[in-house]
Formats: structure tokens, sequence, C-alpha cells
């Protein structure tokens, strides 16, 4: 399912930053990066590589319906 | 949620879903929907949003690679400069994901400059824009020098090294806000307004000129890292009455049959490399061949190994210039990428690193089965987008400036020629339009905005957000994927289909799109771009049913000869006084309604 | 004959803490669905793991453990007590510089930027208990390497040792806690039996039955 979890964030907010289509917010409780809109997750790995300490893992597949042209 | 409620919905919802199923097995077929409409639940008190106002004179909307080069040449010449973007600096856009960038070193090329162009012009088939072609090959290598001395070379993420120049000069960035409207008055450009992500605020920006730089768009495909673009900067700026040009043409991307979402898998491990530079390689690239012969052969064509398939197997098709027609030692037919891929057996692929993991050189997603509509909703880069009234990135709004994907400058044509030429395109143009709107600021004396407009704007900014029901932009951006992307629509192009598409295009539009809801400022977000979407997609539908011919990557199955006679030309896009779609030709090699040559 | 039975004995006699402290964090970890990782890293956090559970092993390890103590000699436990204590501090010395060890693999974020986020996420109350910990762990090795050039008395420096232990315990627990990747159900529950047990024991000893048979120290 795209973006999966987030594990071992010391909350920089470098991910939130990063993801151009603004899947990740920061949980203002425990001041750590959650994911909140899996759904809009383009799995470009951006959060990822911004991320100091690695804390994300992402999956290739994707739950939501995906349209392609043909194929 | 009490029963009642939920009775008087239900009315609602059978009619809907007897609507939607009107729309058709082509809407419907392809997706789960999740529910249509709704009732709206805001999240957060929407007359509590604040609202803030900044003034400068050079706006820069965007932050990829033409965003960063205008505000710093902006500030450079001397103006006061704000940059704003939807998201990060260096990390929103496609800028992050490009990692071949075009350098014209003369002392190293044996092509010249005027060969350069003109062998451009011969794969673009004329429709590129010659100035445009120049000036990003003579500009190339400077641009270059720049983002080498700030630290762009070495790193797979540019953030950093963008910040540097940004940085130094002090210029202001605000990340994480959508700009809506681009505002007018008395004909000439003042300013823009958006709205934060983050913090429940309208933001309100009065500038003498502003520099779009908002690259291109889509239709949130799959398989293509461009979900937060939706050509947003084209529609605001057709909203006030730009010219916009290019959208009959089309990026052919494939994506990969196994996990075709996954971007970053599609591409090997291309996101983590660093970016290299490329020099000259004219190919004629990435139109929409590949699709057409999945089409001539049913679907049915097994994509295996790279080099497999065999692309003489079926006649006619999309016409590629015998000049550039690619050697098929074993290499796979089909769309190659500008992206920085050779052929195989070329060595090391242009865009520098490594070679890609699955070893064959094939485009990304060209490993196993592939799908089409990956990139969907986009055209060629630099091809689409706001109209150019000269060389220095003008539109013909005063004070407004656009610049790299988000500028028709067609640099490279209806067609891929140079690769690596976009990202250096992007930072050429946004050189030349910091410059030149820095200079115009100098010309006007201080903007503002009235009240009673930034009350409009606002209005319209926040009308989801206040809607006690509505459809969720999630499911119309499914439907409209579910018209666009299927069936060839913009691949292989014939007339009652796309007017078919049109309709239900139309449809979306009266009635869909002023009713798009949102809870939260995300959600707001979409309700935004999938109006965009939407426009964009009527643009597309009715440029491609006007270009009755065949041409670079757009393709008609009815037309399928290319028209010197009636089509050695580029079509405009307008609002007309009604409000309605205005169409109109402007002859390739010449500025618009000037009759001006380019050269 | 006689004599290996003993040793045998002795051996046994450090089962249960080996059960705890290493066959049990062992098990959590291989039960646990954690998300897929490279061996490597999987290496690295086990080990930070271990070590970390072995440092709590440290408070059974000690005079605390009077039943142990009165099997085996103490001269026995203080050797492992001191071997633990200066090896695996020395891993969780490193554990900051582990977690960096992809930056080295990849061209994205350097790892000199990494660490620089890392140790100035001062928003984060885990990562601020974690160097109030590292400080504290700090303290603690020096005070004991250098326990006979401190010119403290014995005692005192036992206490010392103690209270800054349990400073430090606490600190790490809910450290590894709000900011472990392993730190599941029942990773936590793990630390804070064992911290809690730990730190029982040491509250009986010194508050609630200052012991009046001081064993004697080697
Ligand atoms: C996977 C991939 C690989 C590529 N590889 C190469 C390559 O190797 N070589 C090459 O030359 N080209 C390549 N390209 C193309 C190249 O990336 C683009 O042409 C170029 O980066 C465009 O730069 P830009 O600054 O014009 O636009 P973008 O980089 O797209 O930037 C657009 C900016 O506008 C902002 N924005 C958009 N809408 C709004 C709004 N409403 N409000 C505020 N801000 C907004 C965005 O946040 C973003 O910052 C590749 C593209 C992709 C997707
Ligand atoms: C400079 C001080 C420290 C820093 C910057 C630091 C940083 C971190 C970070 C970022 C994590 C989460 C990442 C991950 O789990 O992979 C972590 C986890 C952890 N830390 Fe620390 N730490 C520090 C000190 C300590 C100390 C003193 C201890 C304990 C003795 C400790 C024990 C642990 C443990 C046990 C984990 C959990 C590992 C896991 O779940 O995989 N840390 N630390
Ligand atoms: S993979 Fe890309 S889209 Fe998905 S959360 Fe990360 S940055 Fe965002
Ligand atoms: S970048 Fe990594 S550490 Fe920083 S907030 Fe995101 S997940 Fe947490």
């Amino acid at each position: 399912m795209a973006i999966e979890s987030i594990n071992g964030c010391i909350g920089c907010e470098e991910c939130i930053k990063s993801c151009p289509t603004d899947v990740i917010r920061l949980d203002q409780k425990t001041k750590k990066a959650i994911i909140t809109f899996p759904e809009d997750c383009q799995i470009c790995h951006l959060c990822r590589l911004y991320c100091p300490v690695d804390a994300i893992t992402i999956t290739p597949e994707k739950s939501i319906p995906v349209i392609v042209s043909w194929g | 949620m009490s029963s009642s409620k939920e009775n008087g919905k239900i009315s609602r919802r059978s009619f809907i879903a007897l609507a939607g199923g009107a729309a058709g097995a082509m809407a419907l077929a392809s997706m789960g929907m999740p529910m249509g409409w709704a009732e709206n639940n805001p999240e957060i008190d929407v007359d509590a949003l604040g609202l803030d106002k900044f003034n400068t004179d050079v706006l820069v909307i965007g932050s990829g690679m033409a965003g960063l080069f205008a505000a710093v040449k902006a500030h450079d010449a001397g103006a006061k400069v704000m940059m704003v973007s939807k998201g990060r600096l260096g990390s929103s856009g496609q800028t992050p994901f490009a990692k071949g960038i075009f350098a014209f070193d003369p002392e190293k090329e044996e092509l010249s400059i005027d060969e350069f162009v003109a062998k451009i012009s011969r794969s673009a088939m004329g429709s590129n824009n010659e100035a445009y072609t120049r000036q990003m090959a003579e500009h190339s290598l400077d641009r270059v020098n720049e983002l080498k001395s700030w630290g762009f070379f070495d790193s797979a993420i540019y953030n950093k090294s963008f910040s540097k120049p940004i940085n130094e000069r002090n210029i202001p960035v605000h990340e994480r806000i959508v700009v809506t409207h681009l505002i007018k008055e008395d004909e000439k450009i003042v300013g823009a307004a958006g709205f934060s992500v983050d913090e429940q605020k309208v933001l309100i920006y009065e500038a003498k000129s502003v520099i779009l730089c908002t690259g291109a768009g889509g239709f949130k495909p799959n398989g293509f890292p461009i979900g937060d673009l939706t050509h947003d900067g084209t529609i605001m700026a057709y909203d006030i009455g730009a010219k916009v040009t290019g959208k009959e043409w089309n990026d052919g991307h494939p994506g990969r049959a196994e996990n075709p979402a996954a971007c970053y898998d599609g591409w090997g491990d291309m996101f983590e490399n660093k970016p290299s530079t490329v020099s000259v390689e004219v190919h004629h690239d990435l139109g929409v061949d590949l699709n057409y012969m999945v089409y001539a052969s049913g679907n049915s064509v097994t994509m295996g190994r790279p080099g497999e398939g065999d692309m003489n197997a079926v006649s006619g098709g999309p016409f590629t210039p015998e000049e550039f027609k690619r050697q098929e030692t074993g290499r796979r037919p089909g769309p190659q990428s500008d992206e920085g891929r050779p052929p195989r057996g070329e060595g090391k692929p242009p865009g520098g690193g490594k070679p890609p993991k699955d070893g064959g050189g094939g485009p990304p997603g060209m490993s196993g089965t592939p799908v089409g509509g990956s990139s969907a909703g986009m055209a060629i880069h630099k091809s689409e987008g706001l109209v150019p009234i000269n060389e220095r990135c003008e539109s013909n709004i005063p004070g407004l400036y656009a610049a790299g994907d988000a500028l028709g400058s067609y640099m490279s044509g209806g067609i891929y020629t140079q690769i690596g030429s976009s990202l250096a395109g992007s930072a050429v143009q946004g050189g030349v339009a910091g410059e030149a709107a820095a200079k115009y600021s100098k010309t006007v004396g201080s903007v503002s905005i009235s009240d009673a407009k930034i009350k409009d704007v606002e209005e319209e900014i926040l009308a989801p957000l206040k809607r006690e029901a509505g459809y969720s932009p999630a499911w119309v951006t499914q439907t409209l994927q579910g018209i666009m992307i299927p069936n060839f629509i913009l691949y292989v192009k014939k007339e009652n289909l796309m007017k078919g598409a049109l309709a239900y295009i139309e449809e979306l539009r009266d009635q869909h799109m002023g009713h798009l809801r949102a809870a939260n400022l995300h959600d707001l977000r979409l309700a935004h771009e999938t109006r965009n979407m939407i426009v964009s997609a009527e643009m597309k539908l009715r440029a491609s049913l006007m270009r009755k011919e065949s041409r670079c990557s757009h393709y008609r199955l009815d037309y399928p000869e290319m028209d010197d006679e009636n089509w050695r030309a580029w079509i405009n896009i307008y609002k007309g006084e009604d409000g309605t779609m205005q169409l109109e030709k402007q002859p390739f090699g010449q500025w618009p309604n000037q009759g001006a040559e380019i050269v | 004959m006689g004599l290996v039975m003993k040793k045998e004995r002795k051996i046994y006699q450090y089962l249960p803490l080996v059960l705890a402290f290493i066959v049990l964090p062992l098990l959590l970890w291989f039960l646990s669905d954690f998300p897929e990782r490279s061996l490597q890293m999987n290496a690295l956090s086990l080990l930070t793991i271990l070590a970390f559970s072995l440092l709590l092993a440290q408070f059974f390890l000690s005079r605390t453990n009077r039943d142990m103590v009165k099997k085996v000699k103490m001269s026995n436990v203080l050797k492992i007590h001191k071997f633990i204590g200066y090896v695996f501090i020395g891993i969780i010395m490193l554990h900051p510089f582990f977690i960096l060890v992809p930056k080295f693999l990849d061209d994205a974020v350097s790892p000199k930027d990494a660490f620089i986020r890392v140790i100035t996420s001062f928003d984060n109350i885990g990562l601020v208990l974690g160097l109030v910990a590292y400080s504290a762990m700090l303290v603690i090795m020096i005070t004991s390497f250098f326990r006979f050039k401190l010119h403290m008395k014995y005692r005192t420096w036992r206490t010392f040792h103690a209270y800054l232990t349990t400073i430090f315990i606490v600190a790490a627990i809910w450290h590894a806690i709000t900011l472990g990747r392993h730190s599941n159900g029942a990773f936590t529950l793990f630390y804070v039996i064992t911290g809690a047990s730990g730190i029982f024991f040491l509250i009986r000893m010194y508050v609630l039955k200052p012991s009046k048979k001081p064993i004697k120290n080697v």
C-alpha cells in the first residue's frame, strides 16, 4: 500500500516537507511523522531519501484502484 | 447520523449511482468507486481562517529548476523577489526526478549551434520555436556551471543545492502554499493568491510581476511522478485571459504492468542517482508509437524482454523522420525517454550514474510488460503552457511571465528531441524570465489588490470547505481518469471517441466542478487540482479534435498524414468573452498575432 | 569431577538471566512482524537492542541480586558486570551512528547532515531523553573507569553509581520506547518490566533494607 510505515522517526519533518503530494503530516502529540493521506502517495520515495534515519518503508503496491490506459 | 438524514440521502445516492451508470462502462469498469456525493463535514472552522498579505516586485510561483533560476536571476537583476510553492524547493514538481541535464559546450561539440538548432527542427518537423531552441543551447552551459558551484551534482536530492543560492540572497520562500489565483487589475498582473495546507490561512501576494514556474501537469496518472502537478499555472493564467498552447501533444511514457503505480520502481534506481550532464544527442522520441503498436495488434503483443517486440510487424502509425529512426540492433522499439536512458549497448547512460537495474537500456518500465498512460494528461515538456509573445518568456498579459514546463515555448517542439534539454530549458528560461520580470517591475509603480477583489478571491478559494455536501475530489478525479486514460483516447486519436469523451468532460465541468467538497486543507488542495484537471482535459480534447493531421506526438487515426499545407501551425487556447474555450492557429515560426518572424 | 560439577552449577546460575535478557529479546524480535530491512541494518538494530537488554541485565548482575551473589562469587559477578558495562556501553555509544549507515550507502542526505539533523531534533522528547541518557551513560562509564582516581569513598561512589544508573535507565527506556523502530508492544513491555524490576531491586537495597551484612568487595 504505497508508503507503508514509519518506524524510528525523530520528528525532523524532512519527509513531510519533501513529499510532493502531502501524504505525511506531523502528529502534534507524539511529534512524529504519520502517514495521513496514503491514497495520494505516488511511490516516488522522496520522503525516504530525505529521511535522515531511514525510518520510512515503502512498498510498490497500491491498494486503491489503479487506472491504466491499456495492458 | 440520524436515520432520517440517512433516508434523505438515499434518493440522492441512488440518483448518483444511476448517473454513474449512465456515464457508462467506460468510466466505471476500471474502478472500485469511492462514494462520490456525500455530506461535507469540515474539520476546520472556515470562518476563523486567517489572511496574510505580502508585497514584492517579482513573485516566483514554483520551486523546481525554472523557479530556482527565476528567483536567483530576478534578484540579481535588482528586484525584490519572493518564491512561493505548493511543495518544497527542489523536491516538488518534476525536477527532483530528472537526472540528466544538457550542456552545450561549443568547445567540445562537433555541431555548431546553428547546426544543432537545424537538427532539432528537422526532428520536430517544424513544430519547435527556434528562438527558444537556440536560447536553451546558448545558455545551458552557464546555468550548468552555476548549478555545479551550488553542489547540484553532488547529491541525488536537490533541496540543499537549491537552497544555497536562495539563502545567500535571503530570498523568502513560502513552501506548501497552493496558489489558486492570479490577480489582474487594469489589464495587468498585480499578484496572486492561494492557501497554506498547514496553517489555516489564505495568502495574498501583491506583486508587480509574476513568473509562473508551476511546471506541467497530468491527470494524476499512475507510474509517473506528477501527482502534484495539475497544470495549475496554465489554468490560473487561462482564467485571467492568458493564451495557452500545446494541448494536443502527448508524452507517451509507458509504465509497468507489475505495480503500475510505483514510479520509483518503474525507473530502476534512477531517482537515487546523482545528476550528471549530457551532450548533443538528438532523437525523435517518446511519441505514441508504442501505444499505436499495441492498439494495432489488439493489445496482444507480448512485451517480454527488451528487443523482443518487433515494431516492423505493425505497419502505419506515427511517422518518424528517416534521419531519426533508431538502429534496431538489440534494442526494443517504442518510445524512448529524454531522461537519459540510452539505447541498449551504447554503454554509459547519458544520464550518467549507474546503468539501470534491469540491465536493459530501454526506457523505464520497459522491462516486464509495459502498460500505457503512465504520464496521461501531460504533453511533451515545453510544448504546453503559456504562449510566449517574445523570446523573453512574456505572456500576453503584461507582467505575467512563465518559464520551464509552464511555458509553451516549443523549445523542443511536439516531440522529445535533445536528451536532457528539458531540465536545461527550465534552468535557462527561468533565468531569462527572471531578468525580464525584474526589468519590467522597475517600470511599474506600487501595486495593491483591492479589498473587494481579495474578498471575492478568498470566497472562491474556500468554497469547497463551505459546501454542505458535494463530490469528493478523489472520486471526480477517478471519474476523469476513467474517461481520459483508457481506450487510447489521447494516444490513437479518433474524432468520435474524442467527442464522446468531451461530452463526459463537459458534464464533469458543468455538473461536478462547482460541487467539489473539502473537509480539510488537503482536500481543498485536491479540489482545486481536480478543477484544473477538468479544464485541462477539455483543452486536450478540443485541441486534439482541431488538429486534423498527425505530427510528432499527436497521432490521429482518421488523419494519419502530416498536413503541411494547413498545419504548419500551433494551436492556442484562450477564454472567450462568453467564458467558453476558444481555439486559434498560430503559424510555426511566428510570434502570436503579429506576423513577426521568430528567428 | 566435583569441580566440574560446581562450575556447571555456577553457569547454571546465569541461565535465567541469559533466558530473560538474551533469549527473550531474540524471541520477541523474531516473532514480531517488522518491516523488511537489509540484513546489515537488522543486524545492527538487533545488536543495539541486545546491548540495551544486557545493560538492563546489569541490575541483576550486581549486589542487588543477593540470591545470585550468594551462589556465585561476587568477584565473578563483578567481572561480568564490568565486561558488559564497557563492551555494551561501547555499542550503545555507537548506535546513533549505526542509524546513519544507510546514509553512507546512498547519494541522498549526507551522513554529516543526517547526523546534525538527528542530534538537533530537540522538539522530540525521545531524542532529548536519548541525549540525556547518553550523557549519563558517559558519566557512568568515566566514573567507573576512573573510580580509584576519584578519591571517593567506595560507598559514596556506589550510591552515586546507582542513582545515576537509575536516571540513565529511565531516560534510556523512555527513549527506546518512543523512538525505537522496533519498540512495539512486546518490546515496550519487556523494557518496562525489566527496567522496573531492576530499579525495584535497587531501591529495595538502598532505601528499604540497607544490607546489614555487606558482601566483601574483591
Ligand atoms: C521521472 C522523470 C524523469 C525526468 N528526467 C529528465 C532528465 O533526465 N533530463 C531532463 O532534462 N528532463 C527530465 N525530466 C523532465 C524535467 O524534470 C522537467 O522538464 C523539469 O524538471 C521541469 O522543471 P520546472 O521547474 O519547469 O517544473 P517543475 O520541476 O515541475 O516544478 C513545478 C513547481 O511548481 C510548483 N507548483 C505547481 N503548482 C503550483 C501551485 N498551484 N501553487 C504553487 N506552486 C505550484 C510545484 O510545487 C513545483 O515546485 C524528467 C521528468 C520526470 C518526471
Ligand atoms: C546521543 C544520544 C542518542 C541518540 C541521538 C539516539 C538516537 C536514536 C534513534 C534516532 C533511535 C531510533 C532509530 C532506530 O530505532 O533505528 C534510537 C533507538 C534506540 N536507542 Fe538511542 N539514541 C541515543 C542514546 C541512546 C542511549 C543512551 C541508549 C541506551 C542505553 C539508547 C538505546 C536505544 C535503543 C534500545 C533503541 C531502540 C532500537 C530499535 O528499536 O531498533 N539510545 N536511538
Ligand atoms: S513515496 Fe513520494 S508520494 Fe509517497 S509519501 Fe513518500 S514522498 Fe510522498
Ligand atoms: S524524515 Fe524521517 S525522521 Fe524525519 S520526520 Fe520524517 S520519518 Fe521522521
